[in-house]
Protein backbone atom coordinates (compact mmCIF):
# COMPACT_ATOMS: atom_id res chain seq x y z
CA UNK A 1 0.00 0.00 0.00
CA UNK A 2 1.67 3.64 -1.16
CA UNK A 3 2.43 5.94 1.74
CA UNK A 4 2.32 3.40 4.91
CA UNK A 5 5.10 2.38 7.12
CA UNK A 6 5.67 -1.35 8.41
CA UNK A 7 4.75 -0.84 12.11
CA UNK A 8 7.22 -2.98 14.70
CA UNK A 9 7.42 -2.92 18.14
CA UNK A 10 8.51 0.65 18.89
CA UNK A 11 5.73 2.28 16.36
CA UNK A 12 3.33 0.22 17.90
CA UNK A 13 4.30 1.46 21.51
CA UNK A 14 4.37 5.14 19.76
CA UNK A 15 0.73 4.76 18.46
CA UNK A 16 -0.31 3.41 21.88
CA UNK A 17 1.47 6.18 23.37
CA UNK A 18 0.00 9.23 21.03
CA UNK A 19 -3.41 7.82 21.71
CA UNK A 20 -3.61 7.65 25.21
CA UNK A 21 -1.57 11.09 24.95
CA UNK A 22 -4.60 12.23 22.55
CA UNK A 23 -7.32 11.03 24.95
CA UNK A 24 -5.31 12.82 28.05
CA UNK A 25 -4.93 16.33 26.09
CA UNK A 26 -8.69 16.10 24.95
CA UNK A 27 -10.13 15.05 28.66
CA UNK A 28 -7.39 18.20 29.90
CA UNK A 29 -9.17 20.72 26.80
CA UNK A 30 -12.48 19.40 27.31
CA UNK A 31 -12.84 19.77 31.20
CA UNK A 32 -12.72 23.39 31.07
CA UNK A 33 -15.05 24.00 28.37
CA UNK A 34 -17.28 21.64 29.84
CA UNK A 35 -17.03 23.50 33.19
CA UNK A 36 -18.24 27.07 31.18
CA UNK A 37 -20.48 25.77 28.89
CA UNK A 38 -22.50 24.22 31.84
CA UNK A 39 -22.11 26.36 35.02
CA UNK A 40 -25.37 25.39 36.16
CA UNK A 41 -25.09 21.59 36.39
CA UNK A 42 -25.60 19.67 39.02
CA UNK A 43 -22.27 19.96 41.49
CA UNK A 44 -21.41 16.21 41.75
CA UNK A 45 -21.22 16.68 37.40
CA UNK A 46 -19.08 19.91 37.56
CA UNK A 47 -17.21 18.64 39.85
CA UNK A 48 -16.46 14.88 38.22
CA UNK A 49 -15.84 16.87 35.28
CA UNK A 50 -13.29 18.93 37.02
CA UNK A 51 -11.37 15.67 38.58
CA UNK A 52 -11.27 13.73 35.10
CA UNK A 53 -9.61 17.40 33.59
CA UNK A 54 -7.12 17.72 36.57
CA UNK A 55 -5.84 13.58 36.03
CA UNK A 56 -5.90 14.20 32.48
CA UNK A 57 -3.39 16.79 32.37
CA UNK A 58 -1.35 15.11 35.12
CA UNK A 59 -1.10 11.98 33.20
CA UNK A 60 -0.66 13.88 30.02
CA UNK A 61 2.47 15.36 31.43
CA UNK A 62 3.95 12.08 31.76
CA UNK A 63 3.15 10.13 28.44
CA UNK A 64 4.26 13.64 26.93
CA UNK A 65 7.53 12.50 28.77
CA UNK A 66 7.65 8.65 27.27
CA UNK A 67 6.70 9.90 24.02
CA UNK A 68 10.17 11.52 23.69
CA UNK A 69 11.57 8.48 24.39
CA UNK A 70 9.88 6.63 22.35
CA UNK A 71 10.55 9.14 19.14
CA UNK A 72 14.30 8.90 20.73
CA UNK A 73 14.52 5.30 20.21
CA UNK A 74 13.00 5.32 16.88
CA UNK A 75 15.32 7.42 14.84
CA UNK A 76 18.27 5.90 16.94
CA UNK A 77 17.97 2.68 15.32
CA UNK A 78 19.22 1.51 18.68
CA UNK A 79 15.92 0.31 19.64
CA UNK A 80 14.30 1.18 23.07
CA UNK A 81 18.00 1.73 24.16
CA UNK A 82 17.85 4.50 22.21
CA UNK A 83 14.83 6.32 24.50
CA UNK A 84 17.51 7.94 27.27
CA UNK A 85 20.20 8.61 24.28
CA UNK A 86 21.24 12.17 25.29
CA UNK A 87 22.14 12.98 21.41
CA UNK A 88 18.74 11.76 20.04
CA UNK A 89 16.54 13.12 22.48
CA UNK A 90 18.16 16.49 22.04
CA UNK A 91 17.06 16.34 18.63
CA UNK A 92 13.65 15.57 19.35
CA UNK A 93 13.76 18.48 21.08
CA UNK A 94 14.76 20.49 18.18
CA UNK A 95 12.43 18.98 16.06
CA UNK A 96 8.88 20.40 16.01
CA UNK A 97 8.11 18.01 18.86
CA UNK A 98 9.50 19.81 21.23
CA UNK A 99 8.20 23.75 20.20
CA UNK A 100 4.49 21.35 20.95
CA UNK A 101 5.79 19.73 24.11
CA UNK A 102 6.51 23.41 25.95
CA UNK A 103 3.24 24.42 24.40
CA UNK A 104 1.96 21.47 25.91
CA UNK A 105 3.50 21.32 28.89
CA UNK A 106 2.04 25.09 29.59
CA UNK A 107 -1.77 24.16 28.73
CA UNK A 108 -1.50 21.32 30.77
CA UNK A 109 -0.09 23.06 34.21
CA UNK A 110 -2.44 26.00 33.03
CA UNK A 111 -5.91 23.25 33.16
CA UNK A 112 -4.26 22.35 36.99
CA UNK A 113 -5.77 25.82 37.89
CA UNK A 114 -9.06 24.09 37.92
CA UNK A 115 -8.36 22.41 41.67
CA UNK A 116 -7.92 26.00 42.66
CA UNK A 117 -11.49 27.02 44.34
CA UNK A 118 -11.85 30.75 42.63
CA UNK A 119 -13.18 32.01 39.49
CA UNK A 120 -10.16 32.51 38.51
CA UNK A 121 -8.92 28.88 37.92
CA UNK A 122 -11.30 28.17 35.40
CA UNK A 123 -9.93 31.02 33.44
CA UNK A 124 -6.67 29.95 33.68
CA UNK A 125 -7.36 26.50 32.57
CA UNK A 126 -9.53 27.39 29.53
CA UNK A 127 -6.36 29.65 28.35
CA UNK A 128 -4.81 26.11 29.32
CA UNK A 129 -7.69 24.85 26.66
CA UNK A 130 -5.76 26.60 24.48
CA UNK A 131 -2.83 26.28 24.38
CA UNK A 132 -3.08 23.11 24.07
CA UNK A 133 -5.18 23.26 20.98
CA UNK A 134 -2.54 25.21 19.55
CA UNK A 135 0.24 22.77 20.73
CA UNK A 136 -0.90 20.29 17.85
CA UNK A 137 -0.78 23.01 14.92
CA UNK A 138 3.08 23.01 15.88
CA UNK A 139 3.73 19.79 14.74
CA UNK A 140 3.07 17.09 12.31
CA UNK A 141 0.76 17.59 9.61
CA UNK A 142 -0.37 20.64 10.51
CA UNK A 143 2.47 22.12 9.52
CA UNK A 144 2.02 21.32 5.73
CA UNK A 145 0.83 23.96 3.37
CA UNK A 146 -1.96 26.03 3.67
CA UNK A 147 -0.13 26.39 6.75
CA UNK A 148 -2.72 28.59 8.19
CA UNK A 149 -5.66 27.63 7.36
CA UNK A 150 -4.96 24.06 9.08
CA UNK A 151 -4.16 24.81 11.90
CA UNK A 152 -6.96 27.04 12.16
CA UNK A 153 -9.36 23.99 11.10
CA UNK A 154 -7.17 21.50 13.76
CA UNK A 155 -7.57 23.97 16.42
CA UNK A 156 -11.45 24.51 15.95
CA UNK A 157 -12.10 20.50 15.45
CA UNK A 158 -9.73 19.86 18.13
CA UNK A 159 -11.43 22.16 20.95
CA UNK A 160 -14.73 20.69 19.63
CA UNK A 161 -14.19 17.35 19.84
CA UNK A 162 -12.81 18.05 23.24
CA UNK A 163 -16.05 18.97 24.71
CA UNK A 164 -18.14 16.01 23.25
CA UNK A 165 -14.75 13.94 24.85
CA UNK A 166 -14.31 15.46 28.08
CA UNK A 167 -18.40 15.57 28.79
CA UNK A 168 -18.87 12.05 28.28
CA UNK A 169 -18.48 10.36 31.18
CA UNK A 170 -19.80 13.68 33.34
CA UNK A 171 -22.97 12.92 31.35
CA UNK A 172 -22.81 9.34 32.33
CA UNK A 173 -22.96 10.82 35.68
CA UNK A 174 -25.65 13.29 35.10
CA UNK A 175 -28.34 10.13 34.10
CA UNK A 176 -28.77 9.55 37.77
CA UNK A 177 -28.72 12.65 39.06
CA UNK A 178 -31.43 14.52 39.67
CA UNK A 179 -31.71 17.16 37.40
CA UNK A 180 -29.29 15.89 34.98
CA UNK A 181 -31.96 15.12 31.91
CA UNK A 182 -31.97 19.15 31.84
CA UNK A 183 -28.00 18.87 31.37
CA UNK A 184 -28.48 16.53 28.85
CA UNK A 185 -30.45 18.01 27.06
CA UNK A 186 -28.98 21.34 26.97
CA UNK A 187 -25.62 19.14 25.33
CA UNK A 188 -27.55 17.60 23.11
CA UNK A 189 -28.29 21.70 21.87
CA UNK A 190 -25.19 23.05 22.19
CA UNK A 191 -23.56 19.54 20.37
CA UNK A 192 -26.23 20.69 17.42
CA UNK A 193 -23.61 22.90 16.42
CA UNK A 194 -20.32 22.36 17.96
CA UNK A 195 -20.60 18.55 16.28
CA UNK A 196 -21.27 20.23 12.70
CA UNK A 197 -18.65 22.38 13.43
CA UNK A 198 -15.90 19.45 14.25
CA UNK A 199 -17.00 17.81 11.37
CA UNK A 200 -17.28 20.59 8.66
CA UNK A 201 -13.53 21.27 10.33
CA UNK A 202 -12.14 17.82 9.91
CA UNK A 203 -13.35 16.68 6.73
CA UNK A 204 -12.14 19.96 5.47
CA UNK A 205 -8.24 19.29 6.53
CA UNK A 206 -8.68 15.70 5.97
CA UNK A 207 -9.87 17.32 2.45
CA UNK A 208 -6.54 19.50 2.24
CA UNK A 209 -4.22 16.54 2.84
CA UNK A 210 -5.93 13.85 0.37
CA UNK A 211 -5.79 16.06 -2.25
CA UNK A 212 -8.38 13.98 -3.76
CA UNK A 213 -11.05 11.21 -3.88
CA UNK A 214 -8.88 8.91 -5.46
CA UNK A 215 -6.23 9.45 -3.05
CA UNK A 216 -8.63 7.98 -0.62
CA UNK A 217 -9.01 4.66 -1.69
CA UNK A 218 -5.36 4.39 -3.28
CA UNK A 219 -3.18 5.37 0.23
CA UNK A 220 -3.30 4.26 3.27
CA UNK A 221 -3.76 7.89 4.82
CA UNK A 222 -7.22 7.30 3.02
CA UNK A 223 -8.48 4.10 3.83
CA UNK A 224 -6.52 4.77 8.02
CA UNK A 225 -9.22 8.27 7.36
CA UNK A 226 -11.95 6.12 5.90
CA UNK A 227 -11.96 3.85 8.79
CA UNK A 228 -11.79 6.95 11.07
CA UNK A 229 -15.13 8.33 9.46
CA UNK A 230 -16.87 5.05 9.76
CA UNK A 231 -16.28 4.83 13.45
CA UNK A 232 -17.10 8.44 13.35
CA UNK A 233 -20.14 7.44 11.65
CA UNK A 234 -21.39 5.13 14.36
CA UNK A 235 -20.45 7.53 16.77
CA UNK A 236 -22.71 10.33 15.19
CA UNK A 237 -25.51 7.50 15.67
CA UNK A 238 -25.24 6.67 18.67
CA UNK A 239 -25.23 10.30 19.80
CA UNK A 240 -28.43 10.89 17.78
CA UNK A 241 -30.23 8.16 19.35
CA UNK A 242 -29.37 9.86 22.65
CA UNK A 243 -30.31 12.99 21.77
CA UNK A 244 -33.62 12.12 20.21
CA UNK A 245 -34.41 9.05 22.05
CA UNK A 246 -32.97 8.13 25.39
CA UNK A 247 -32.53 11.69 26.57
CA UNK A 248 -36.29 12.47 25.76
CA UNK A 249 -37.23 9.31 27.92
CA UNK A 250 -34.63 10.05 30.60
CA UNK A 251 -36.40 13.63 30.80
CA UNK A 252 -39.91 11.72 30.94
CA UNK A 253 -39.17 9.45 33.59
CA UNK A 254 -39.66 6.79 32.10
CA UNK A 255 -38.14 3.32 33.56
CA UNK A 256 -34.81 1.98 32.43
CA UNK A 257 -34.15 5.17 30.93
CA UNK A 258 -31.25 6.08 32.94
CA UNK A 259 -29.68 2.52 32.25
CA UNK A 260 -30.07 2.55 28.61
CA UNK A 261 -28.77 6.29 28.48
CA UNK A 262 -25.35 5.09 30.64
CA UNK A 263 -25.08 2.36 28.75
CA UNK A 264 -25.05 4.22 25.28
CA UNK A 265 -22.80 6.81 26.67
CA UNK A 266 -20.78 3.96 27.44
CA UNK A 267 -20.17 2.34 24.30
CA UNK A 268 -19.28 6.26 22.93
CA UNK A 269 -16.55 6.26 25.07
CA UNK A 270 -15.33 2.84 23.28
CA UNK A 271 -16.12 4.20 20.22
CA UNK A 272 -13.80 7.64 21.28
CA UNK A 273 -10.90 4.90 21.97
CA UNK A 274 -10.46 3.11 18.95
CA UNK A 275 -11.21 6.32 17.21
CA UNK A 276 -7.62 8.03 18.90
CA UNK A 277 -6.43 4.64 17.55
CA UNK A 278 -7.08 5.00 14.65
CA UNK A 279 -5.86 8.69 14.35
CA UNK A 280 -3.08 8.21 16.58
CA UNK A 281 -2.05 5.03 13.52
CA UNK A 282 -3.59 7.27 10.71
CA UNK A 283 -0.40 9.82 11.53
CA UNK A 284 2.12 8.10 12.76
CA UNK A 285 2.43 5.78 10.06
CA UNK A 286 0.89 6.74 7.10
CA UNK A 287 1.80 9.55 4.25
CA UNK A 288 -0.67 12.23 3.31
CA UNK A 289 -1.40 11.72 -0.60
CA UNK A 290 -0.10 15.87 -1.13
CA UNK A 291 3.38 14.53 0.48
CA UNK A 292 3.71 11.52 -1.86
CA UNK B 1 -14.74 33.88 19.57
CA UNK B 2 -11.97 32.58 21.83
CA UNK B 3 -11.11 30.12 18.70
CA UNK B 4 -10.66 32.19 16.09
CA UNK B 5 -9.11 34.75 18.20
CA UNK B 6 -7.10 32.16 18.92
CA UNK B 7 -6.47 31.06 15.57
CA UNK B 8 -5.91 34.27 13.84
CA UNK B 9 -3.24 35.00 16.64
CA UNK B 10 -1.48 31.70 15.98
CA UNK B 11 -1.69 32.42 11.85
CA UNK B 12 -0.17 35.60 12.76
CA UNK B 13 3.31 33.66 13.73
CA UNK B 14 2.97 30.98 10.95
CA UNK B 15 6.51 30.36 10.29
CA UNK B 16 7.91 27.85 7.63
CA UNK B 17 5.92 25.09 6.01
CA UNK B 18 7.41 22.13 6.96
CA UNK B 19 6.41 18.53 5.42
CA UNK B 20 7.59 14.94 5.32
CA UNK B 21 10.70 14.14 3.49
CA UNK B 22 11.09 10.88 1.54
CA UNK B 23 14.20 9.60 -0.44
CA UNK B 24 13.68 10.72 -3.98
CA UNK B 25 16.84 8.90 -5.52
CA UNK B 26 19.80 5.80 -4.06
CA UNK B 27 22.85 4.63 -5.04
CA UNK B 28 23.13 2.24 -6.24
CA UNK B 29 19.27 1.83 -7.02
CA UNK B 30 17.32 -0.78 -4.59
CA UNK B 31 17.54 -4.03 -6.83
CA UNK B 32 20.42 -3.18 -8.86
CA UNK B 33 23.64 -5.45 -9.11
CA UNK B 34 26.67 -3.09 -9.88
CA UNK B 35 30.45 -2.37 -9.86
CA UNK B 36 31.98 -1.86 -6.35
CA UNK B 37 30.29 1.19 -5.32
CA UNK B 38 32.57 3.71 -3.59
CA UNK B 39 29.69 6.04 -1.98
CA UNK B 40 26.39 4.93 -1.40
CA UNK B 41 24.12 7.54 -1.41
CA UNK B 42 20.71 8.81 -0.92
CA UNK B 43 18.84 11.74 -1.84
CA UNK B 44 15.75 13.11 -0.18
CA UNK B 45 13.56 15.89 -1.59
CA UNK B 46 13.71 18.01 1.56
CA UNK B 47 16.21 18.23 4.45
CA UNK B 48 16.51 15.08 6.41
CA UNK B 49 18.37 14.60 9.52
CA UNK B 50 19.82 10.31 9.14
CA UNK B 51 20.49 9.63 12.58
CA UNK B 52 21.71 6.19 11.67
CA UNK B 53 22.36 4.41 8.75
CA UNK B 54 23.77 0.89 8.21
CA UNK B 55 25.55 -0.97 5.61
CA UNK B 56 24.76 -4.64 5.96
CA UNK B 57 26.94 -7.77 3.67
CA UNK B 58 27.26 -11.31 4.33
CA UNK B 59 29.40 -11.18 7.00
CA UNK B 60 27.72 -8.30 8.79
CA UNK B 61 27.26 -4.84 9.85
CA UNK B 62 30.08 -2.94 7.03
CA UNK B 63 31.92 0.21 8.73
CA UNK B 64 31.12 3.58 6.75
CA UNK B 65 32.13 7.21 6.81
CA UNK B 66 29.15 9.77 6.57
CA UNK B 67 30.61 12.67 4.56
CA UNK B 68 28.03 14.75 6.25
CA UNK B 69 27.15 14.69 10.29
CA UNK B 70 23.94 14.49 11.97
CA UNK B 71 22.40 17.85 10.34
CA UNK B 72 19.70 17.64 8.16
CA UNK B 73 20.81 17.38 4.66
CA UNK B 74 19.21 16.39 1.44
CA UNK B 75 22.16 14.15 0.04
CA UNK B 76 23.39 11.74 2.21
CA UNK B 77 26.75 10.18 1.32
CA UNK B 78 28.53 7.60 3.15
CA UNK B 79 31.48 5.44 1.96
CA UNK B 80 32.42 2.26 3.02
CA UNK B 81 35.86 1.51 4.97
CA UNK B 82 36.49 -1.16 2.68
CA UNK B 83 36.30 -1.73 -1.01
CA UNK B 84 33.21 -4.08 -1.36
CA UNK B 85 33.29 -7.70 -2.51
CA UNK B 86 31.23 -9.41 -4.49
CA UNK B 87 27.76 -10.09 -2.61
CA UNK B 88 23.97 -9.02 -1.57
CA UNK B 89 23.95 -5.81 0.44
CA UNK B 90 21.87 -4.02 2.26
CA UNK B 91 20.98 -0.62 3.46
CA UNK B 92 19.09 0.73 6.38
CA UNK B 93 18.65 3.91 7.56
CA UNK B 94 16.39 6.19 9.95
CA UNK B 95 16.09 9.83 10.53
CA UNK B 96 13.86 12.74 11.14
CA UNK B 97 11.90 14.75 8.65
CA UNK B 98 11.68 18.80 9.25
CA UNK B 99 8.08 18.04 10.74
CA UNK B 100 9.73 15.68 13.10
CA UNK B 101 8.30 12.65 11.79
CA UNK B 102 10.76 9.96 12.40
CA UNK B 103 11.35 8.37 8.88
CA UNK B 104 12.74 5.15 7.75
CA UNK B 105 13.66 3.31 5.01
CA UNK B 106 15.71 0.13 3.63
CA UNK B 107 16.82 -0.83 0.19
CA UNK B 108 19.57 -3.46 -1.34
CA UNK B 109 21.91 -3.97 -3.95
CA UNK B 110 24.46 -6.80 -5.12
CA UNK B 111 28.05 -6.30 -6.04
CA UNK B 112 28.91 -8.38 -8.99
CA UNK B 113 32.69 -9.31 -10.32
Amino acid sequence: MEGGTAIDGLTACAIIAKAIGSAAALLAMGGPLFVIAFRQAPATVLQMARQIAVAAAMIGIAVLAVRFGIRAARISGMGFAGAVDPMMLGFVWDSPLGTAAIWRMAGYLCVLGLMMPKRGGVAVSLIGAGLLAVSYTRVGHALSDPQMLLSALLVVHLLAVALWVAALLPLRRAASVPAGAALLHNFGVLASVTVPVLIIAGLGFAWIMAGSLWALFGTAYGLMLLAKVALVSILLMLAALNKWRLVPALARGLPEADKALRRAITLEVAIVGLILLATATLTSVTTPPIHL
Amino acid sequence: MKTSILAAAFALTATFVLAHAKPATMTPEDGSTVTAPEVIAIHFDAPMRVTAFTLTGPDGDIAVTRTVGMEPVTQFDAAPGSPLLPADYTVEWRGMSQDGHPMQGSFAFAVAD
